[in-house]
């Protein structure tokens, strides 16, 4: 008995994902609860145990190919039988990012049409021809068919070792993660007039704040509070007072959203991930210690879901730790706004006509001029100084939402 | 709706599977032809040349047939019968085509076409004013010239002249090494004809692979046939009978006495009396310009075979003809073939399709094997046993990319390797195909296994 191994499910918008690994070579022996593969999907990897023991006798979805959710991607038998693999596969095709799924002229497990210079290429380049058609006669894949759809290696492709004296390192493939960072980062900057402004804040009464409410907090939840979990608390305050910065670009219209979800941009050995705090306008400051908390224990595990990563609607990034003192961070699109936040340092400033040393912070708001005109970017910025200047305007603060108003 | 009106001007290989295929598609059509059905194929090239080498072959065949334990007294070639065969076979060719065309229902009109305007033509002979909806040129070519000093006053023979010879002379030189000129070689050469081939190139046939053409000439030259490669004619005089061609060799000037001189230097598309001035006909070095559609500058004018140059091989023509036909009339042509075989009729054969090593290497990284027919059985049983397969695969994948075969019936050996390439297989594929055994075919097979681990009949 063949025992399927699926493409699990994680989170409600998944609906495929990509094979990075397999642990296991077919033939391999594996145990129940080993991890057999590891997935990705747009936001992040997945390791998926094998669901019984036995031995993995055929790979279906090989690495860099797309399984659908719940699709088959390999079979564990019991022992080295022979396992009776359906000729069609499941669902749809897997099949490599990238290459659309054009043409389907072919119902599945029918034969394919194929060269067999095609089909070498194919394989060496990971493309399944199945449901592909080609220009040949009835529709042959042949070689220019293949070339035409992933472009021609006119030259090998350059090797890991650089040529040149000057150029000595080692090529690391992208991982799809790394992808997908590439392409959000650069459409954010291509697709929206990204603009800047910062502001100098006085820190001294958020370090007291945290001072006081640290162990109140480690004592109610177990968890230390930060400054970061202070300043968002702030950040989502000052935004229900400016509703502009709690919007989305859409091809229709600008779309005014009422709750706030704060995605807190957070950097693992892989790359970039921005977990979100749902409705952040309405938890306390223990919640949101708590929530972040968890947020970052899981991230560091990988156990994020893709819905953990969705659905914010203002970012907030701090590189505080690391003694950076301003810095101008790129948009999370669809968002309008991101806040870059510094770290506090001691600074001379000139108070009452005095050079005096105070805890200082800058901090930076990067914004969709097509959204926030540079007016109401401001007056956010200032709503946001007085409240991080003095945290216990909050509690005289309406809690009207304004944005009602303003639309 | 009526049905379209094509109007092919010659009836040649171009111009006649053209008219069957469009009658197929549904329309009238009307082929003018000048002269005979056939055109150069079936009345002065394919058919009658290999009438000639295959009386050639047998007198050969025959001269040595106590090796295979037949004892023939002295045999001799009877060439008025030989000549009377040749136009028998012509006439019973001939005879075919104008039964199929019949068949069909296509208009045959006698005549020389000449463009009144883009869609319009006159036959000269009568007046004659033809329309069509589409038109298809197919007036082929004719023996090229080249002017050689003293060549003016002395008669030299064209390849056409040549097949109407009347008696077999005692010498001949051939200007020219290419195909035309080596097939008549050997063809007069075995008849008893003392044979010069001249070739300003470096190589006989100079188109092919080098080592193909080089073990040619060895088989040439050991049959007696003289051969001056990278050679140039300066000069022909006259001497009573004979004439004395004057030769610039590579070793210095060389001087041969010949009772004929022939020019085989090639084939020029023929567009004589066509009036393709006056319908802005473009044209390039003699030729007619067409695309990969087989459309020229005019719209609905369709050209097609040798008279848009390129390569001169009827079943290039047939293919042309057939693409022209189906694009006039609206039916997009399949891709065109990828490989086209060129044949050499000589025993042994030549053939080869593809590229060669120089080009394939031009292209990428390659793989050569050559596998001689010495150790194939059926070659050794048939007492043929010089030549060699040689594949050019790609080194990557192994793709086939070029055969050239040197050998007995290498003719019949390539479509295999055509179909080889044009279905884009792999050297594997040709080694693991079943080749019957005892067959020439063999030698394919080997030749492509030596390129995956080593062939089973060499050391």
């Amino acid at each position: 008995m063949a025992i399927k191994v699926l493409m699990p499910k994680v989170g409600l918008t998944m609906v495929e994902g990509k094979i990075v690994e397999w642990r296991k070579k077919e033939g391999d022996r594996v145990e129940k609860g080993e991890v057999l593969f590891v997935f990705e999907t747009e936001k992040t990897t997945f390791e998926v145990e094998a669901p019984e023991s036995g031995v993995l006798r055929q790979i279906m979805v090989q690495v860099d190919e797309i399984a659908p959710v719940g699709g088959v991607v390999g079979f564990i038998a019991e022992r080295e039988e022979a396992v009776e693999i359906p000729l069609a596969r499941p669902e749809a095709a897997p099949r490599k990012e990238g290459v659309p799924p054009a043409d389907y002229r072919s119902p599945a497990g029918e034969k394919i049409r194929a060269t067999p210079l095609a089909r070498k290429i194919a394989k060496e380049r990971g493309l399944d021809l199945r449901g592909l058609s080609g220009a040949g006669r009835s529709g042959r894949i042949r070689s220019v068919d293949i070339e035409n759809l992933l472009g021609t290696p006119t030259v090998p492709p350059p090797p890991a070792q650089v040529s040149g004296e000057r150029e000595k390192g080692k090529l690391v493939k992208f991982t799809g993660m790394r992808r997908i960072i590439a392409q959000k980062m650069l459409a954010s900057k291509i697709e929206t007039a990204q603009i800047y402004m910062s502001h100098s804040i006085e820190a001294d009464r958020i370090l007291e704040v945290r001072e006081r409410l640290l162990p109140v907090i480690e004592k109610m939840t177990g968890v230390r509070l930060t400054i970061t979990d202070i300043l968002m608390k702030i950040t989502a305050k000052a935004i229900s007072h400016h509703p502009v910065i709690n919007t989305r670009w859409t091809p229709e219209g600008i779309l005014w959203l009422e709750n706030i979800h704060m995605g807190l941009a957070m950097a693992l050995p892989e790359g970039l991930i921005v977990p979100v705090i749902w409705d952040i306008g309405e938890k306390n400051l223990s919640e949101i210690a708590r929530t972040r908390a968890e947020l970052v224990a899981r991230g560091k595990k990988g156990k994020l879901t893709p819905d953990d990563m969705k659905g914010s609607t203002f970012t907030f990034s701090t590189l505080g730790m690391y003694g950076i003192e301003e810095f101008c961070p790129i948009i999370n699109q669809p968002e309008s706004a991101v806040l870059g936040v510094g770290a506090i340092l001691d600074k001379p400033v000139v108070k009452n006509k005095e050079v005096v040393i105070r805890p200082m912070m800058k901090v930076t708001l990067s914004y969709d001029h097509r959204v926030i005109d540079g007016a109401k970017a401001a007056e956010f910025m200032k709503t946001l100084k007085d409240l991080m200047e003095d945290p216990l305007l909050i509690l005289a603060l309406t809690g009207e939402p304004e944005w009602l108003h303003r639309v | 709706m009526a049905a379209p009106r094509l109007i092919i001007i010659g009836g040649g290989v171009a111009g006649y599977p053209a008219a069957l295929r469009a009658i197929r598609l549904g329309a009238e059509v009307t082929l003018i032809e000048k002269k005979n059905l056939g055109g150069v194929c079936l009345n002065q090239g394919c058919i009658p040349t290999k009438v000639f080498l295959h009386t050639a072959a047998i007198f050969w065949e025959m001269k040595r047939a106590s090796l295979f334990g037949v004892d023939i007294p002295k045999g001799e070639v009877n060439f008025p019968v030989l000549l009377d065969r040749k136009k028998k076979v012509i006439n019973r060719l001939r005879a075919g085509v104008e039964t199929l065309l019949k068949s069909k229902k296509v208009k045959v009109v006698q005549g020389t076409a000449s463009f009144v305007e883009s869609q319009k033509v006159m036959i000269q002979e009568t007046g004659e004013v033809l329309g069509g909806d589409k038109m298809i040129i197919a007036t082929g070519s004719v023996p090229s010239r080249i002017s050689i000093p003293g060549g003016g006053k002395i008669s030299l023979l064209t390849s056409d002249d040549l097949l109407e010879i009347k008696s077999l002379p005692p010498s001949l030189v051939l200007i020219g090494g290419g195909y035309i000129g080596v097939e008549f070689s050997q063809f007069f050469n075995r008849l008893g004809t003392q044979v010069a081939i001249v070739e300003v190139l470096d190589q006989i046939i100079p188109t092919e692979d080098p080592e193909i053409a080089k073990g040619l000439r060895k088989i040439l030259e050991k049959e007696g046939i003289q051969i001056f490669t990278g050679s140039r004619v300066e000069k022909i005089l006259s001497e009573g009978e004979e004439k004395k061609v004057f030769l610039a060799t590579p070793s210095g000037p060389r001087e041969v006495m010949a009772r004929e001189v022939a020019l085989t230097v090639g084939r020029q598309p023929f567009l004589d009396g066509l009036g393709w001035g006056k319908i802005g006909l473009k044209t390039e070095k003699g030729r007619i310009v067409v695309n990969e559609r087989m459309e020229t500058n005019i719209p609905d004018v369709y050209a097609a075979g040798d008279v848009t140059g390129g390569v001169m091989l009827a079943h290039v023509a047939m293919a042309e003809g057939e693409r022209a036909a189906s694009d006039a009339l609206g039916i997009v042509p399949s891709p065109s073939p990828c490989a086209i075989p060129r044949c050499l009729y000589t025993s042994p054969e030549v053939a080869c399709v593809g590229l060669t090593e120089e080009q394939a290497k031009a292209k990428g990284e390659i793989q050569v094997s050559r596998f001689p027919f010495r150790a194939v059985g059926k070659a050794s049983l048939m007492e043929e046993t010089e030549g060699m397969i040689k594949i050019v695969a790609g080194k990557k994948y192994g793709e086939i990319l070029g055969v050239h075969i040197l050998g007995p019936r290498a003719t019949d050996l390539i479509s295999e390797a055509s179909l080889a390439i044009e279905l884009e297989a792999t050297v594997e594929d040709l080694a693991h195909t079943i080749h019957p055994h005892p067959t020439l075919s063999e030698g394919l097979g080997e030749a492509a296994m030596l390129l995956r681990g080593g062939a089973i009949h060499l050391p």
